[in-house]
């Protein structure tokens, strides 16, 4: 075949001229591996969001005591929002399914004979378990009579479990919390890091009355979870709660909210804000060095094309046509630019490979962004390569010969 | 074989046209061994290049075995080049990082045959006596046999015609003789061979001797070697 030959001829001159080759595929290289880095990251975050998203529930929304956190400013514990806010969510807005208010407190002591450790409290409602999406996997969860009874019942997440037990069971054990005694009814299944970076199995879950009125001694939540009926009017029924919420804290209108709505599209919205400003940089960058690589490949082609005047001549007077020099121009520029876009796919997953091992940088599948990195180097390739190809190819024998 | 009518070709050189070749009638018949002598830069190169496809006349007709010439597509001349012409040049114009036989399969390459390359590079190596030089870059072979690889190449694609434009303007009087003894060969294998020249030792090897004076053909006729011949 001719066009194998053709390509042959064209490795061979890459071959041949191993530094101006390197030299081409520099600019490539670097913006290709960015460029994996990028997409892979860019892609990892994109789906932590997605599985952020389907964690908190697409038909839920969470209430969340206070303004929000104010960088620098420290603020007081708010202390508004109220169980009895929660259950006029439920019985007056007609869209609501549920809710499930709670109580957290971190870097609570809790001991178990002679070993301690640090546990999350969660004191909630037994429907905490449901819309949560956690199952307590040994044992039980709460149940309603326990809350009814300001039961000193608890279910724990299993970092504690192997803080505390190192293999003994411990359910229907007695643990000490923030010095009242407890018993173990159950162990939660695994959940991993939340996205900020909190362990989600050093929980430990107790009702909700019992944590009020015997552990934080409070009559204010820290949030409540609403679960809608119909999605499709999410935004009404935010507004619903916002209102009832007011209404109920007596703000006067203009006066802030003491409380924040998060709804999933906020999450999808900020979780991906910090991703996405991140990336565009990241994108311009490793587009600057494309083209870039572009840039160098055109020159250095047009250098070789010079150069090499008289072999082009030599080839024409034997026969090459005008499309047969363009081709191996053509192929020589795309092989070395996508020879540079496989060395820089490679460099950019060590990269990405490192990157994970030492931070908690997610990133997401390898092939796509490998496959997107060397399809650019091959355009840049074709780009970079067809001017000088074309000069090449209209060069007059002739003039090529002397 | 070669039959050129009227033709003229011109240049423009800085607004000024110059008429290198003026009113040319030529033919040169099949199996002909023919040299073109002319002081340099009198056209003559410039005359062979059109012959040789690698350049088109400014007026006038060139028919090369039955095909007018001047009417091709350079698609077309390209493949008149590749397949029945066959050239060797005063610097040998060889690829200086390839070997002797990469060298030699350029024309294959440009070529619709398919056949294994390297074997046909070494069987004209062979016939050019470099059996033993396939491998050598063009810079670890001397000149003349340098020139030799070039007439290689020349073969490679078994063409009618062979042109060479001052063969042996770079060689020393041994390697000389030597291509021109691969010339005779040449000639003798029915092969149709045009030599531009300026030396007359080269061109009286030839059966034939054209001499062109400002643009135009001042002589034609057969050498003393062939009348000597013919005498016998």
């Amino acid at each position: 075949m001719r066009i194998i030959r053709m390509a042959s001829q064209a490795l061979q001159a890459m071959k041949d001229n191993k530094v101006r080759s390197f030299l081409m595929m520099l600019g490539v290289i670097i913006g290709v591996a960015t460029l994996t880095i990028i997409t892979s990251s860019v892609m990892g975050a994109r789906s932590q969001v997605m599985s952020r998203v389907e964690r908190f529930g697409l038909d839920q929304i969470m209430v969340m005591a206070g303004a929000g956190r104010k960088p620098g400013v420290p603020q007081p514990t708010p202390t508004t929002l109220k169980v009895e806010d929660a259950n006029a969510v439920l019985s007056e807005i007609s869209n609501v399914k549920d809710v499930t208010p709670q109580i957290n407190r971190r870097d609570i002591p809790i001991k178990y004979q002679n070993k301690n450790s640090y546990a999350v409290i969660v004191a909630t409602n037994p429907n905490w378990s449901e819309i949560w999406n956690t199952q307590a996997e040994n044992g039980r969860f709460l149940n309603e009579s326990e809350v009814a009874r300001l039961s000193r019942v608890a279910v724990i997440g299993q970092t504690l479990v192997n803080d505390l037990f190192e293999g003994e069971d411990p359910v229907g054990k007695q643990i000490n919390v923030a010095n009242n005694p407890f018993e173990i009814i159950g162990v939660l299944e695994k959940k991993g890091s939340s996205p900020t970076g909190l362990d989600l199995d050093s929980r430990l879950i107790i009702p909700l009355t019992t944590g009020m009125k015997r552990v934080f001694n409070q009559d204010y939540i820290t949030n409540i979870k609403i679960v809608v009926n119909d999605t499709s009017r999410m935004g009404d029924t935010v507004n619903d709660v916002k209102m009832l919420l007011r209404e109920r804290h007596n703000l006067a209108p203009g006066v802030e909210d003491d409380f924040t709505i998060v709804t999933p599209t906020l999450v999808m919205a900020l979780a991906s804000k910090v991703a996405s400003t991140f990336s565009i940089f990241l994108i311009l960058v490793s587009l600057v060095s494309l083209v870039v690589g572009a840039v160098v490949i055109a020159n250095i082609m047009f250098i070789s094309v010079n150069e090499r005047k008289s072999e082009i001549g030599i080839r024409r007077a034997v026969g090459a046509t005008k499309k047969d020099v363009l081709a191996q121009f053509l192929i020589e520029s795309v092989t070395v630019s996508a020879l540079g876009g496989l060395i820089g796919a490679v460099l950019g997953v060590i990269t990405l490979n490192l990157l994970s091992t030492f931070s908690k940088m997610q990133s997401g599948a390898i092939l796509m962004p490998i496959i997107i990195a060397i399809t650019c180097a091959i355009i840049v390739g074709l780009l970079a390569g067809i001017q000088p190809a074309r000069k090449a190819s209209n060069l007059d024998p002739i003039e090529a010969l002397k | 074989m070669i039959n050129v009518q009227n033709l003229s070709k011109v240049f423009n050189k800085d607004g000024v046209e110059v008429e290198v070749l003026k009113d040319i009638n030529l033919t040169i018949e099949k199996g002909e061994f023919v040299s073109i002598m002319a002081p340099s830069g009198m056209g003559k190169s410039t005359f062979l290049n059109i012959l040789g496809c690698l350049d088109k006349p400014s007026s006038g007709s060139y028919t090369l075995d039955g095909s007018p010439v001047q009417n091709m597509e350079d698609d077309e001349l390209s493949q008149v080049r590749n397949s029945k012409l066959g050239y060797v040049f005063q610097s040998f114009h060889l690829l200086p990082r390839m070997t002797a036989w990469e060298n030699v399969i350029l024309p294959l390459i440009y070529s619709d045959d398919d056949s294994d390359m390297k074997e046909k590079a070494v069987e004209v190596l062979n016939s050019v006596g470099l059996g033993d030089r396939i491998n050598h870059l063009p810079r670890e072979l001397s000149g003349g046999q340098q020139q030799r690889v070039a007439i290689a190449r020349a073969l490679i694609n078994n063409p009618r015609i062979i042109f060479a434009d001052e063969p042996t303007g770079n060689l020393d009087s041994s390697s000389s003789a030597e291509v021109m003894d691969i010339f005779r060969t040449l000639h003798a294998q029915g092969r149709t061979l045009v030599v531009v020249t300026h030396d007359p030792d080269v061109g009286s090897q030839a059966d034939r001797m054209i001499e062109m004076k400002d643009g135009r053909i001042s002589s034609d006729r057969p050498t003393r070697s062939l009348s000597e011949e013919n005498a016998k």
